[in-house]
This record gives structure tokens, C-alpha cells and sequence, in this order.
């Protein structure tokens, strides 16, 4: 990679003290892509499945651990006869419907309308069924039976890549630095209730050890393929169990192939140690009450290497390069980053980001 | 576009690419006078600005004349043609039986939506509910044959009730009703307060070519007048017409692919343009499956094991412009041949048709490698017995110029950029049926400045230097017959050439590569690294 070929910055470039307050930014800092390190407006997206029943309306304040949804386990379809009316997606309940009085040994005295066809409803109907309790606090925006439920958080949101697991809260701790990798053997049952950071990867085995554990959520920056695989069969496994583990998530900030937590997230993350948040499945996000966090924007000029060797570092802007050669006999549009007080090194452009 | 302007910008607005092109007029005609692409999220702007800049700086005078201002509030005023990249949407293909299924699916794959098939006979309702309630299902395509066949005929109600209850719920629903699934609409019009519509559809059996109608009625559901890979048929329509040539056009990106092959007018005769855009196609599907990962390690010259490559490919998706430099470009040029072969093999009503004149690659999957190596990584995956001209749409203009609403003015356009828009790659002899392990012939080479004479080697990859903008005439006697359009052995072929010069390419049609992994990579590696100068360095 080219960051080890000395670059000689152009000569106002050097006189000039990059790191003063207010020193100029030179041009192409446009040329960057931007994007955004905390959205302070999420709507999270908790998906039903046809025959769950939310407990919840639009409008309605929910709050850590309140009950939305109750879902299915092992949902079948049963068929009535078309007598009472009714609308796709309405619920429906047999002693409504028949005016008969509760039949105790009625395995589905309740379910939800599918569809009707030839006089007859098919309605979906179970057992038993599993509370869905809410992640974080926040205002119901929207119910949809059968295809999910909106609530808008009453936080803030670092982004991910990828969740997996089911959607959940606790208390942050930092396990490893950015770079760190967390084993099965590290893992401290006094962790127990716990969101961990634990740096540039984590592997299957100990995802299903933290889970076990009774910790509940994994933040990290990447997950190889394999593990995810390994670790979603676990969950598989796990959730078709009669015995349910308390909420378990994961969420991926960056992607599959090892690298560090970038360093603008780390430092978020870091001033979140010891606060309540939630991970999210749809956004893949990590929640905050961002009350009482300080959440400083880059200086301006700051671009943040995402990709190549250097990836997780923060520099400094320096100017364009313009078109420069780059190993493998490339030749890609790039710019001067100045990390620290060393000389400016050219970066292909598509390896940089700025965060607003 | 705006009455007589002295310059605009052509943009390609894809999913992972920002591509912007600044078109002006010079001695009469349309010039290309600057490009830059960039990946998606940089300030258009900005991006725009840079190229005035650039322009202005190297061509002060010309600037002038047309009034170009290098500044970013002048460039923003200029007139615009867009081509927008419109991220696949799910499109559930519902049909009673697997039989009556399997002509919506192929419709369907071919017009660029992400397919979710399921038959009544295999899911139960509640499975098929589920389907049509995800919130990633953006339409609804429901079809049984005309008439409905006997096995079909008896499911039809109940499956119409289905899809109908889940209209009621979800009135976003686009819903599209085939063949004998029309006798069905009354069920969907009572469905409520629909916010999409309820589309009738001819059956995916009808038409000439058979689906032809339901794709394009298919094609207008999904996206746009300015969607980039519908206006790029367009561009290569025009493209046919100026040049006066059969052209293949292959535009590849993240989310998605289209082989356009269109013929040129001539006189009352209307040219002819064939087109699929298959959402399977992409650069990186949404999820690598354990096909995809085996197709690119086919092609790669890297040694990795499966695992890394699906956690590569999967972070290629994230960060389609990531981490190029090194190995980076090599390997999304893998990714690049597998995302065409799979194109490819979608398309073989498109491969059945006469082989091309001139084909032009396009797309931000080919804008990290040299050209010359995208000449070789597209001979390695379209393979006709057959002689063609190889060029690239290096400014991104072929779709922009697409969204261009009167076609005369379309081809006009073309015509006058034709020799901008189009980097010429070079020229690609294929013969087939050479036989191994004896030599092949004699070719010898005739240009203003070029000769050239080497024995033919079945097998082999020879590369004769041609540079752009020369032709010359390429004379083949081959010891044995073999197919070159025709059947002969002795055969004179103009070519142009470009940046790889003439590749005569005398493996085999279509490519057959050793099944051991290391002699595979290394034949891959030896013929890249004939046309990628400075791969090591």
C-alpha cells in the first residue's frame, strides 16, 4: 500500500501548521464520502410474523422491557366457518365467534384472520406464546399485524453492519481495546446482564459462551462468515428449546474480515461504558440516551481511513493528490492525510470517510 | 435537455458508484471533455466542480470559448441528463403449481427484480402469508397459464383469496394478475383502499419472443423513465444505429446486471434490441451463496480458503470501492468474471443471437482495472466462436445518454461521441474447435504501422500490439478447419485496435481451466499478468 512512499506535501502545505485551530482545509474534502456516526432520530423496526399479537397501539409511550408483542411458537393454520365477518389481519377468539362458552381443553380458542375462501376463515393460531419486550423507550409509530411494529426511540444511534440475535438492553462494558479479540476463556460470569465492546472480532464459541453466561449483547467490529454461520445455528438450536434464554444480540459495526473498532466509535463507545443501551435489529444499531454523553464532532478537516492497511485510523486532511498509482498498477483518485505531525501520505479517496 | 446549451453533465447515479461526465460542444459537435467517478456518497457537486476544475486548467482557452467558469456555483447551473440506479426490489411470483411457477420466475429474473418464488403446492398458506407480508416484498406477481390447466384450475380461488387478504393488508402491494389469474381481479378490487394498483398481465407464455409483454410490463412496474439500466439498452440501441453495427452492451454493478444486444436500423426496417437485467447478476449478491464463492474462487488468482473468500465478498458488498489497491482490483476483477458468466448463462436467448460487432462493458465494477485486463476478463467469460471489438464506457455516458427522450436527437448525440464515449479495449479473435497438441497455423498481421506473423498455439492467449485508434487486417490459415463465424480455414478479419491490442484467443469455447486449484491460478495469473503491466509493482 502506498501509505509507506514518502509523499512530499506541496510546499505551502508543509510551512503551514496543520494541527492549529482554524488553519485553512485545503480543497477535495467534498470528494470524500460522509457518513453519519450517530442518528439522533431511530425508528427501530421489530418484525411480526402472521398470528403474533402486538400489545401495543400507535401513539403508545413503551418503555425498557415493556411488553409489545406476544409471538407464536410453532404457529399452525386452523379453519372456522365464515359466520362472523371479519377482516384479514383482525384477531379472532371462539367464544366471540360462536357465542359458546370457553372450551378448557380448546387448543386455539384465539388466533388471527388470514384468509377466507369457500366459506370458510383460515386462521393462524398456537399453543403458547413468547413475549416480545421492548428494547428501548421510545413512542409506538406504527403496528402492522403480521408484518411488524415502529417505535421511534427516545435516543441515539451508533450504526452497524449487521445484528443477529434478538433485540436487546443492558449495561456497557468495555471488554478489549479496538483491536482486541475477546476468547471463550476471558469471558467473567460477572458480566452477566451486560453489553460488551470487545474490539476487532469474537469467534462462534464465544458468542454462545457469553449468551449462556447470561450476557446480553455483543458489540464488535467484525465477524468472520463462519462464525455467524456457527453462531446462528447455536441460536437456532437454542430457540427451539422450551427453555428461553433471556435476549441475546450482536452487533457487526464494520463487516467480516478482521480490523479494529474505528477509532471516532471506540471513543463514542468508550464515553457510553457503564450507561444502559440497546441493540437493534432493524437498524443494526447500538441505542444510547445520549443525555449526559458528549458527543463532539470531528474537527473540521478530520477523515477517517474505513479501508486498506491503515483502516480505524483518524488523520487529517491535506489536499488532493489527484489521480496516483497504487500497488497492483492503479491508478486511483486519492488524497493527502497527515496523521499525527508525520508527512502527509496519499490514500485512494474511496478508502477514506468523513463522519458528520 | 435544455434548447442549445454550449456544455452539460452526464451522471450515472448508481448504488456504489457516482459517476459525472462533462459533455461540451466543440467545432460543431459533442466532445467529452472531462469524467470522474467516485463512490456513492461524495458531494455531487463538489465532484462536478473538480471536473470543471480540471478541465479549465488544462484546456484554459477552450473553457473559455464555451464559457465554462471553474466554479462550483457555475458548474451547478449547467443542464444535467441523469441515469439513476434503482436498488432491486423483491417481487413474490406466486402460481398454484411448480409448472405454471417456472415461466413467471424466468420472466421475472430477467427484468431486474429480486425473485421470490412459491408455489401453492409446495407451501402451506401460512408459509405463502408470510412471504407476501414481509416488508421487503414490494409487488406481487400472481399468474397461471391461459386457460388454467387442470391442475391449476382447482387451487385458483383459494390461492386468489390468499394474495388478496394480504393486499387488504399491506394496499402498498403492487399486485400484477397473468394469464388466467385475470379472472380473479374482482377479489382485489374489493380489497379496500389500494395505494398501488392492481395491474393485469398477459401470461408469461405470450408474446413473441414467449414472456416478451410480461417483461416489459414487468420492466415499467419496477423502475423509471431515467433508471440507468433501462436508459443503457436505450444508449446501446442508439449506439447500433450511429455506428451502423450489431452492439453488445454488459453493464455490471453491485446490485445488478443487463445485456443489451441490439442490430441498426437501416432504412424502413427497424433495428432490433434484446435486453434482460437479472438482479442475480450483480457484482456481490446481498448473500454469497456456496455457488458464488466457488465461481469466484474459479476465477481467482488468490489463494484463499473458502470461508475468507465469502467474508471478502461479503465486505466487497459493504465497500464496493474499499481496499482496491494491492490485491484488492484483482480480485474484484474475479468477482467481476463470475457476476458476467453468471449474466451469461441467465441470458441464452441473448448468446443464441448473431455474435456482435462491438461490445462495450460499463459499470463501476470495471473502473479500478486497467483496461487491457478488462478486455481479458471479459473474453474469459463471453465466449463466442466469433470476431468482435472490445470497448469501454470508461465517462459512464451510454446510460445518461439513454434518458434522452427523442431518439433521433438520441443517436445524433451518439454519433457525435462515439469516439469519446467508447475506450476502445481491442479486438478479440475466438476460434473454435482447434485441436490440442498440434500446431494450429499461421496468422499474420497487416496495418498502416502494425506487422505482425506467429504461429497459432491451440490453447493459448496471443497478444499482438495494436494501439488504438490503427486497424489493420488480421489473416488466419488455420491447419485444420474451425468455426470463426463460419466454417474455413483460411479467414481475413479487420480489427481495430485499443488498449490490449488484438488478443487471439485460441482457447477453448467455452473456456475449459484445470480442475487443480494451484495449475489453475497459475494459467489465470500467467495470462492477467500478460496484460496488467505493473501488477507487482
Amino acid at each position: 500500500m502506498s501509505e509507506t512512499m514518502v509523499q512530499r506535501p506541496p510546499d505551502a502545505e508543509r510551512r503551514a501548521s496543520p494541527n492549529a485551530p482554524g488553519a485553512r482545509i485545503p480543497p477535495g474534502l467534498d470528494l470524500i464520502p460522509h457518513r453519519t456516526l450517530v442518528e439522533h432520530t431511530v425508528d427501530a423496526w421489530l418484525p411480526l410474523r402472521p398470528g403474533d399479537r402486538a400489545r401495543v397501539s400507535p401513539g403508545d409511550a413503551v418503555t425498557l422491557g415493556a411488553p409489545l408483542a406476544e409471538r407464536l411458537r410453532l404457529p399452525k393454520i386452523v379453519e372456522v366457518p365464515a359466520r362472523f365477518g371479519g377482516r384479514p389481519g383482525e384477531r379472532w377468539a371462539r367464544t366471540v365467534a360462536s357465542g359458546a362458552s370457553s372450551n378448557r381443553r380448546d387448543p386455539h380458542p384465539a388466533g388471527e384472520l388470514l384468509f377466507e375462501s369457500n366459506g370458510r376463515w383460515r386462521i393462524v393460531a398456537a399453543e403458547h406464546h413468547d413475549i416480545i419486550e421492548s428494547p428501548l423507550a421510545g413512542i409506538v409509530r406504527e403496528v402492522r399485524p403480521g408484518i411488524g411494529l415502529s417505535i421511534r426511540a427516545a435516543g441515539a444511534a451508533l450504526g452497524g453492519v449487521l445484528a443477529l440475535g434478538d433485540p436487546t438492553h443492558g449495561r456497557l462494558e468495555i471488554a478489549t481495546d479496538a483491536d482486541g479479540e475477546l476468547r471463550p476463556r476471558s469471558l467473567d460470569v460477572g458480566s452477566a446482564g451486560a453489553i460488551l465492546v470487545v474490539g476487532a472480532r469474537i469467534d462462534a464459541e464465544a458468542l454462545t459462551r457469553a449468551r449462556a453466561m447470561g450476557i446480553r449483547g455483543i458489540i464488535v467490529a467484525t465477524l468472520p462468515g463462519k462464525d455467524r454461520r456457527d453462531f446462528l445455528a447455536s441460536e437456532g438450536r437454542q430457540r427451539a428449546g422450551l427453555h428461553r434464554l433471556p435476549p441475546f444480540g450482536v452487533v457487526v459495526l464494520h463487516g467480516s474480515q478482521r480490523r479494529p473498532i474505528a477509532s471516532a466509535a471506540m471513543g463514542l463507545l468508550q464515553r457510553l461504558a457503564g450507561k444502559e443501551v440497546a441493540i437493534l435489529g432493524g437498524p443494526p444499531s447500538v441505542v444510547f440516551d445520549p443525555a449526559g454523553v458528549v458527543l463532539e464532532p470531528d474537527p473540521p478537516g478530520t477523515v477517517h481511513v474505513r479501508s486498506g492497511p491503515l483502516a480505524g485510523r483518524t488523520g487529517r486532511w491535506a489536499g488532493l493528490a489527484g489521480p496516483r498509482r497504487f500497488p497492483g498498477g492503479l491508478h486511483l483518485e486519492a488524497g493527502f492525510v497527515r496523521f499525527g505531525d508525520e508527512w502527509p501520505v496519499p490514500i485512494p479517496l474511496a478508502d477514506l470517510e468523513r463522519l458528520v | 435537455m435544455t434548447d442549445d446549451p454550449k456544455a452539460f453533465f452526464a451522471l450515472d447515479l448508481g448504488t456504489a458508484t457516482t459517476s459525472a461526465a462533462l459533455v461540451g460542444r466543440v467545432a460543431g459537435r459533442w466532445r467529452l471533455l472531462g469524467a470522474l467517478s467516485l463512490p456513492a456518497g461524495v458531494g455531487l457537486d463538489s465532484l462536478l466542480a473538480t471536473i470543471v476544475a480540471r478541465f479549465a486548467t488544462v484546456d484554459p482557452e477552450l473553457a473559455d470559448d464555451l464559457g465554462i467558469e471553474a466554479t462550483a456555483e457555475a458548474a451547478t447551473a449547467w443542464p444535467r441528463l441523469t441515469a439513476r440506479s434503482t436498488a432491486p426490489t423483491t417481487l413474490a411470483v406466486i402460481a398454484a403449481t411448480e409448472r405454471g411457477l417456472e415461466p413467471l420466475v424466468r420472466a421475472a429474473e430477467r427484468t431486474g427484480w429480486r425473485v421470490r418464488p412459491a408455489a401453492a403446492e409446495r407451501l402451506d398458506p401460512l408459509a405463502m402469508t408470510s412471504i407476501l407480508l414481509d416488508h421487503e416484498v414490494t409487488a406481487v406477481l400472481l399468474g397461471a397459464s391461459t386457460p388454467p390447466s387442470g391442475d391449476e384450475r382447482g387451487s385458483l380461488g383459494e390461492l386468489a383469496a390468499l394474495v388478496a387478504a394480504a393486499a387488504f393488508r399491506r394496499p402498498e402491494l403492487t399486485i400484477l394478475l397473468a394469464g388466467g389469474m385475470v379472472e380473479q381481479a374482482p377479489r382485489f378490487e374489493a380489497t379496500g383502499e389500494r395505494v398501488s394498483g392492481v395491474l393485469r398481465a398477459p401470461a408469461a407464455t405470450a408474446g413473441s419472443p414467449p414472456g416478451a409483454p410480461l417483461r416489459e410490463l414487468l420492466h415499467r412496474a419496477r423502475a423509471g423513465r431515467d433508471e440507468s439500466r433501462l436508459s443503457f439498452s436505450r444508449g446501446i440501441a442508439a449506439l447500433a444505429d450511429a455506428l451502423d453495427r450489431k452492439v453488445e452492451g454488459i453493464e455490471l454493478g453491485i446490485d445488478g446486471a443487463v445485456r443489451v444486444h441490439a442490430t441498426p436500423r437501416h432504412g424502413d426496417v427497424e433495428g432490433t434490441v434484446h435486453a434482460a437485467t437479472l438482479a442475480t447478476a450483480g457484482l456481490v449478491p446481498l448473500e454469497p451463496d456456496e455457488a458464488t464463492v466457488d465461481r469466484v474462487l474459479g476465477w481467482s488468482t488468490v489463494r484463499l480458503d473458502r470461508h475468507r473468500m465469502r467474508d471478502r465478498l461479503r465486505d466487497l458488498r459493504l465497500m464496493p470501492w474499499g481496499d482496491t489497491a494491492g490485491d484488492g482490483a484483482p480480485f474484484r476483477l474475479a468477482a467481476a468474471r463470475a457476476a458476467v458468466a453468471r449474466l451469461v448463462a441467465g441470458t441464452p436467448e441473448i448468446s443464441a443471437l448473431p455474435p456482435p460487432d462491438l461490445l462495450v462493458v460499463s459499470g463501476g465494477a470495471w473502473a479500478v482495472a486497467p483496461g487491457p485486463a478488462v478486455a481479458l476478463a471479459v473474453s474469459d467469460v463471453v465466449r463466442r466462436a466469433a470476431a468482435c471489438q472490445l470497448a469501454w464506457d470508461h465517462a459512464r455516458l451510454v446510460a445518461p445518454i439513454g434518458t434522452i427522450e427523442d431518439e433521433a436527437e438520441r443517436v445524433a448525440v451518439v454519433a457525435d461521441l462515439a469516439d469519446d464515449l467508447l475506450l476502445p479495449l481491442g479486438s478479440v479473435v475466438m476460434p473454435q474447435g482447434m485441436r490440442p497438441g498440434r500446431a494450429g497455423g499461421r496468422l499474420v498481421v497487416h496495418g498502416p504501422a502494425t506487422a505482425a506473423e506467429l504461429e497459432l498455439v491451440p490453447g493459448g492467449l496471443e497478444l499482438v500490439d495494436l494501439p488504438p485508434g490503427e486497424r489493420a487486417v488480421a489473416e488466419f490459415q488455420f491447419k485444420d478447419p474451425v468455426r470463426l463465424g463460419t466454417r474455413g480455414r483460411h479467414f481475413a478479419v479487420e480489427v481495430a485496435g485499443g488498449l490490449g491490442g488484438l488478443l487471439v484467443d485460441l482457447r477453448d469455447v467455452p473456456l475449459r481451466l484445470p480442475d487443480r486449484p494451484d495449475r489453475r491460478r497459475e494459467l489465470l495469473s500467467a495470462w492477467q499478468h500478460a496484460l496488467w503491466a505493473g501488477m507487482d509493482g
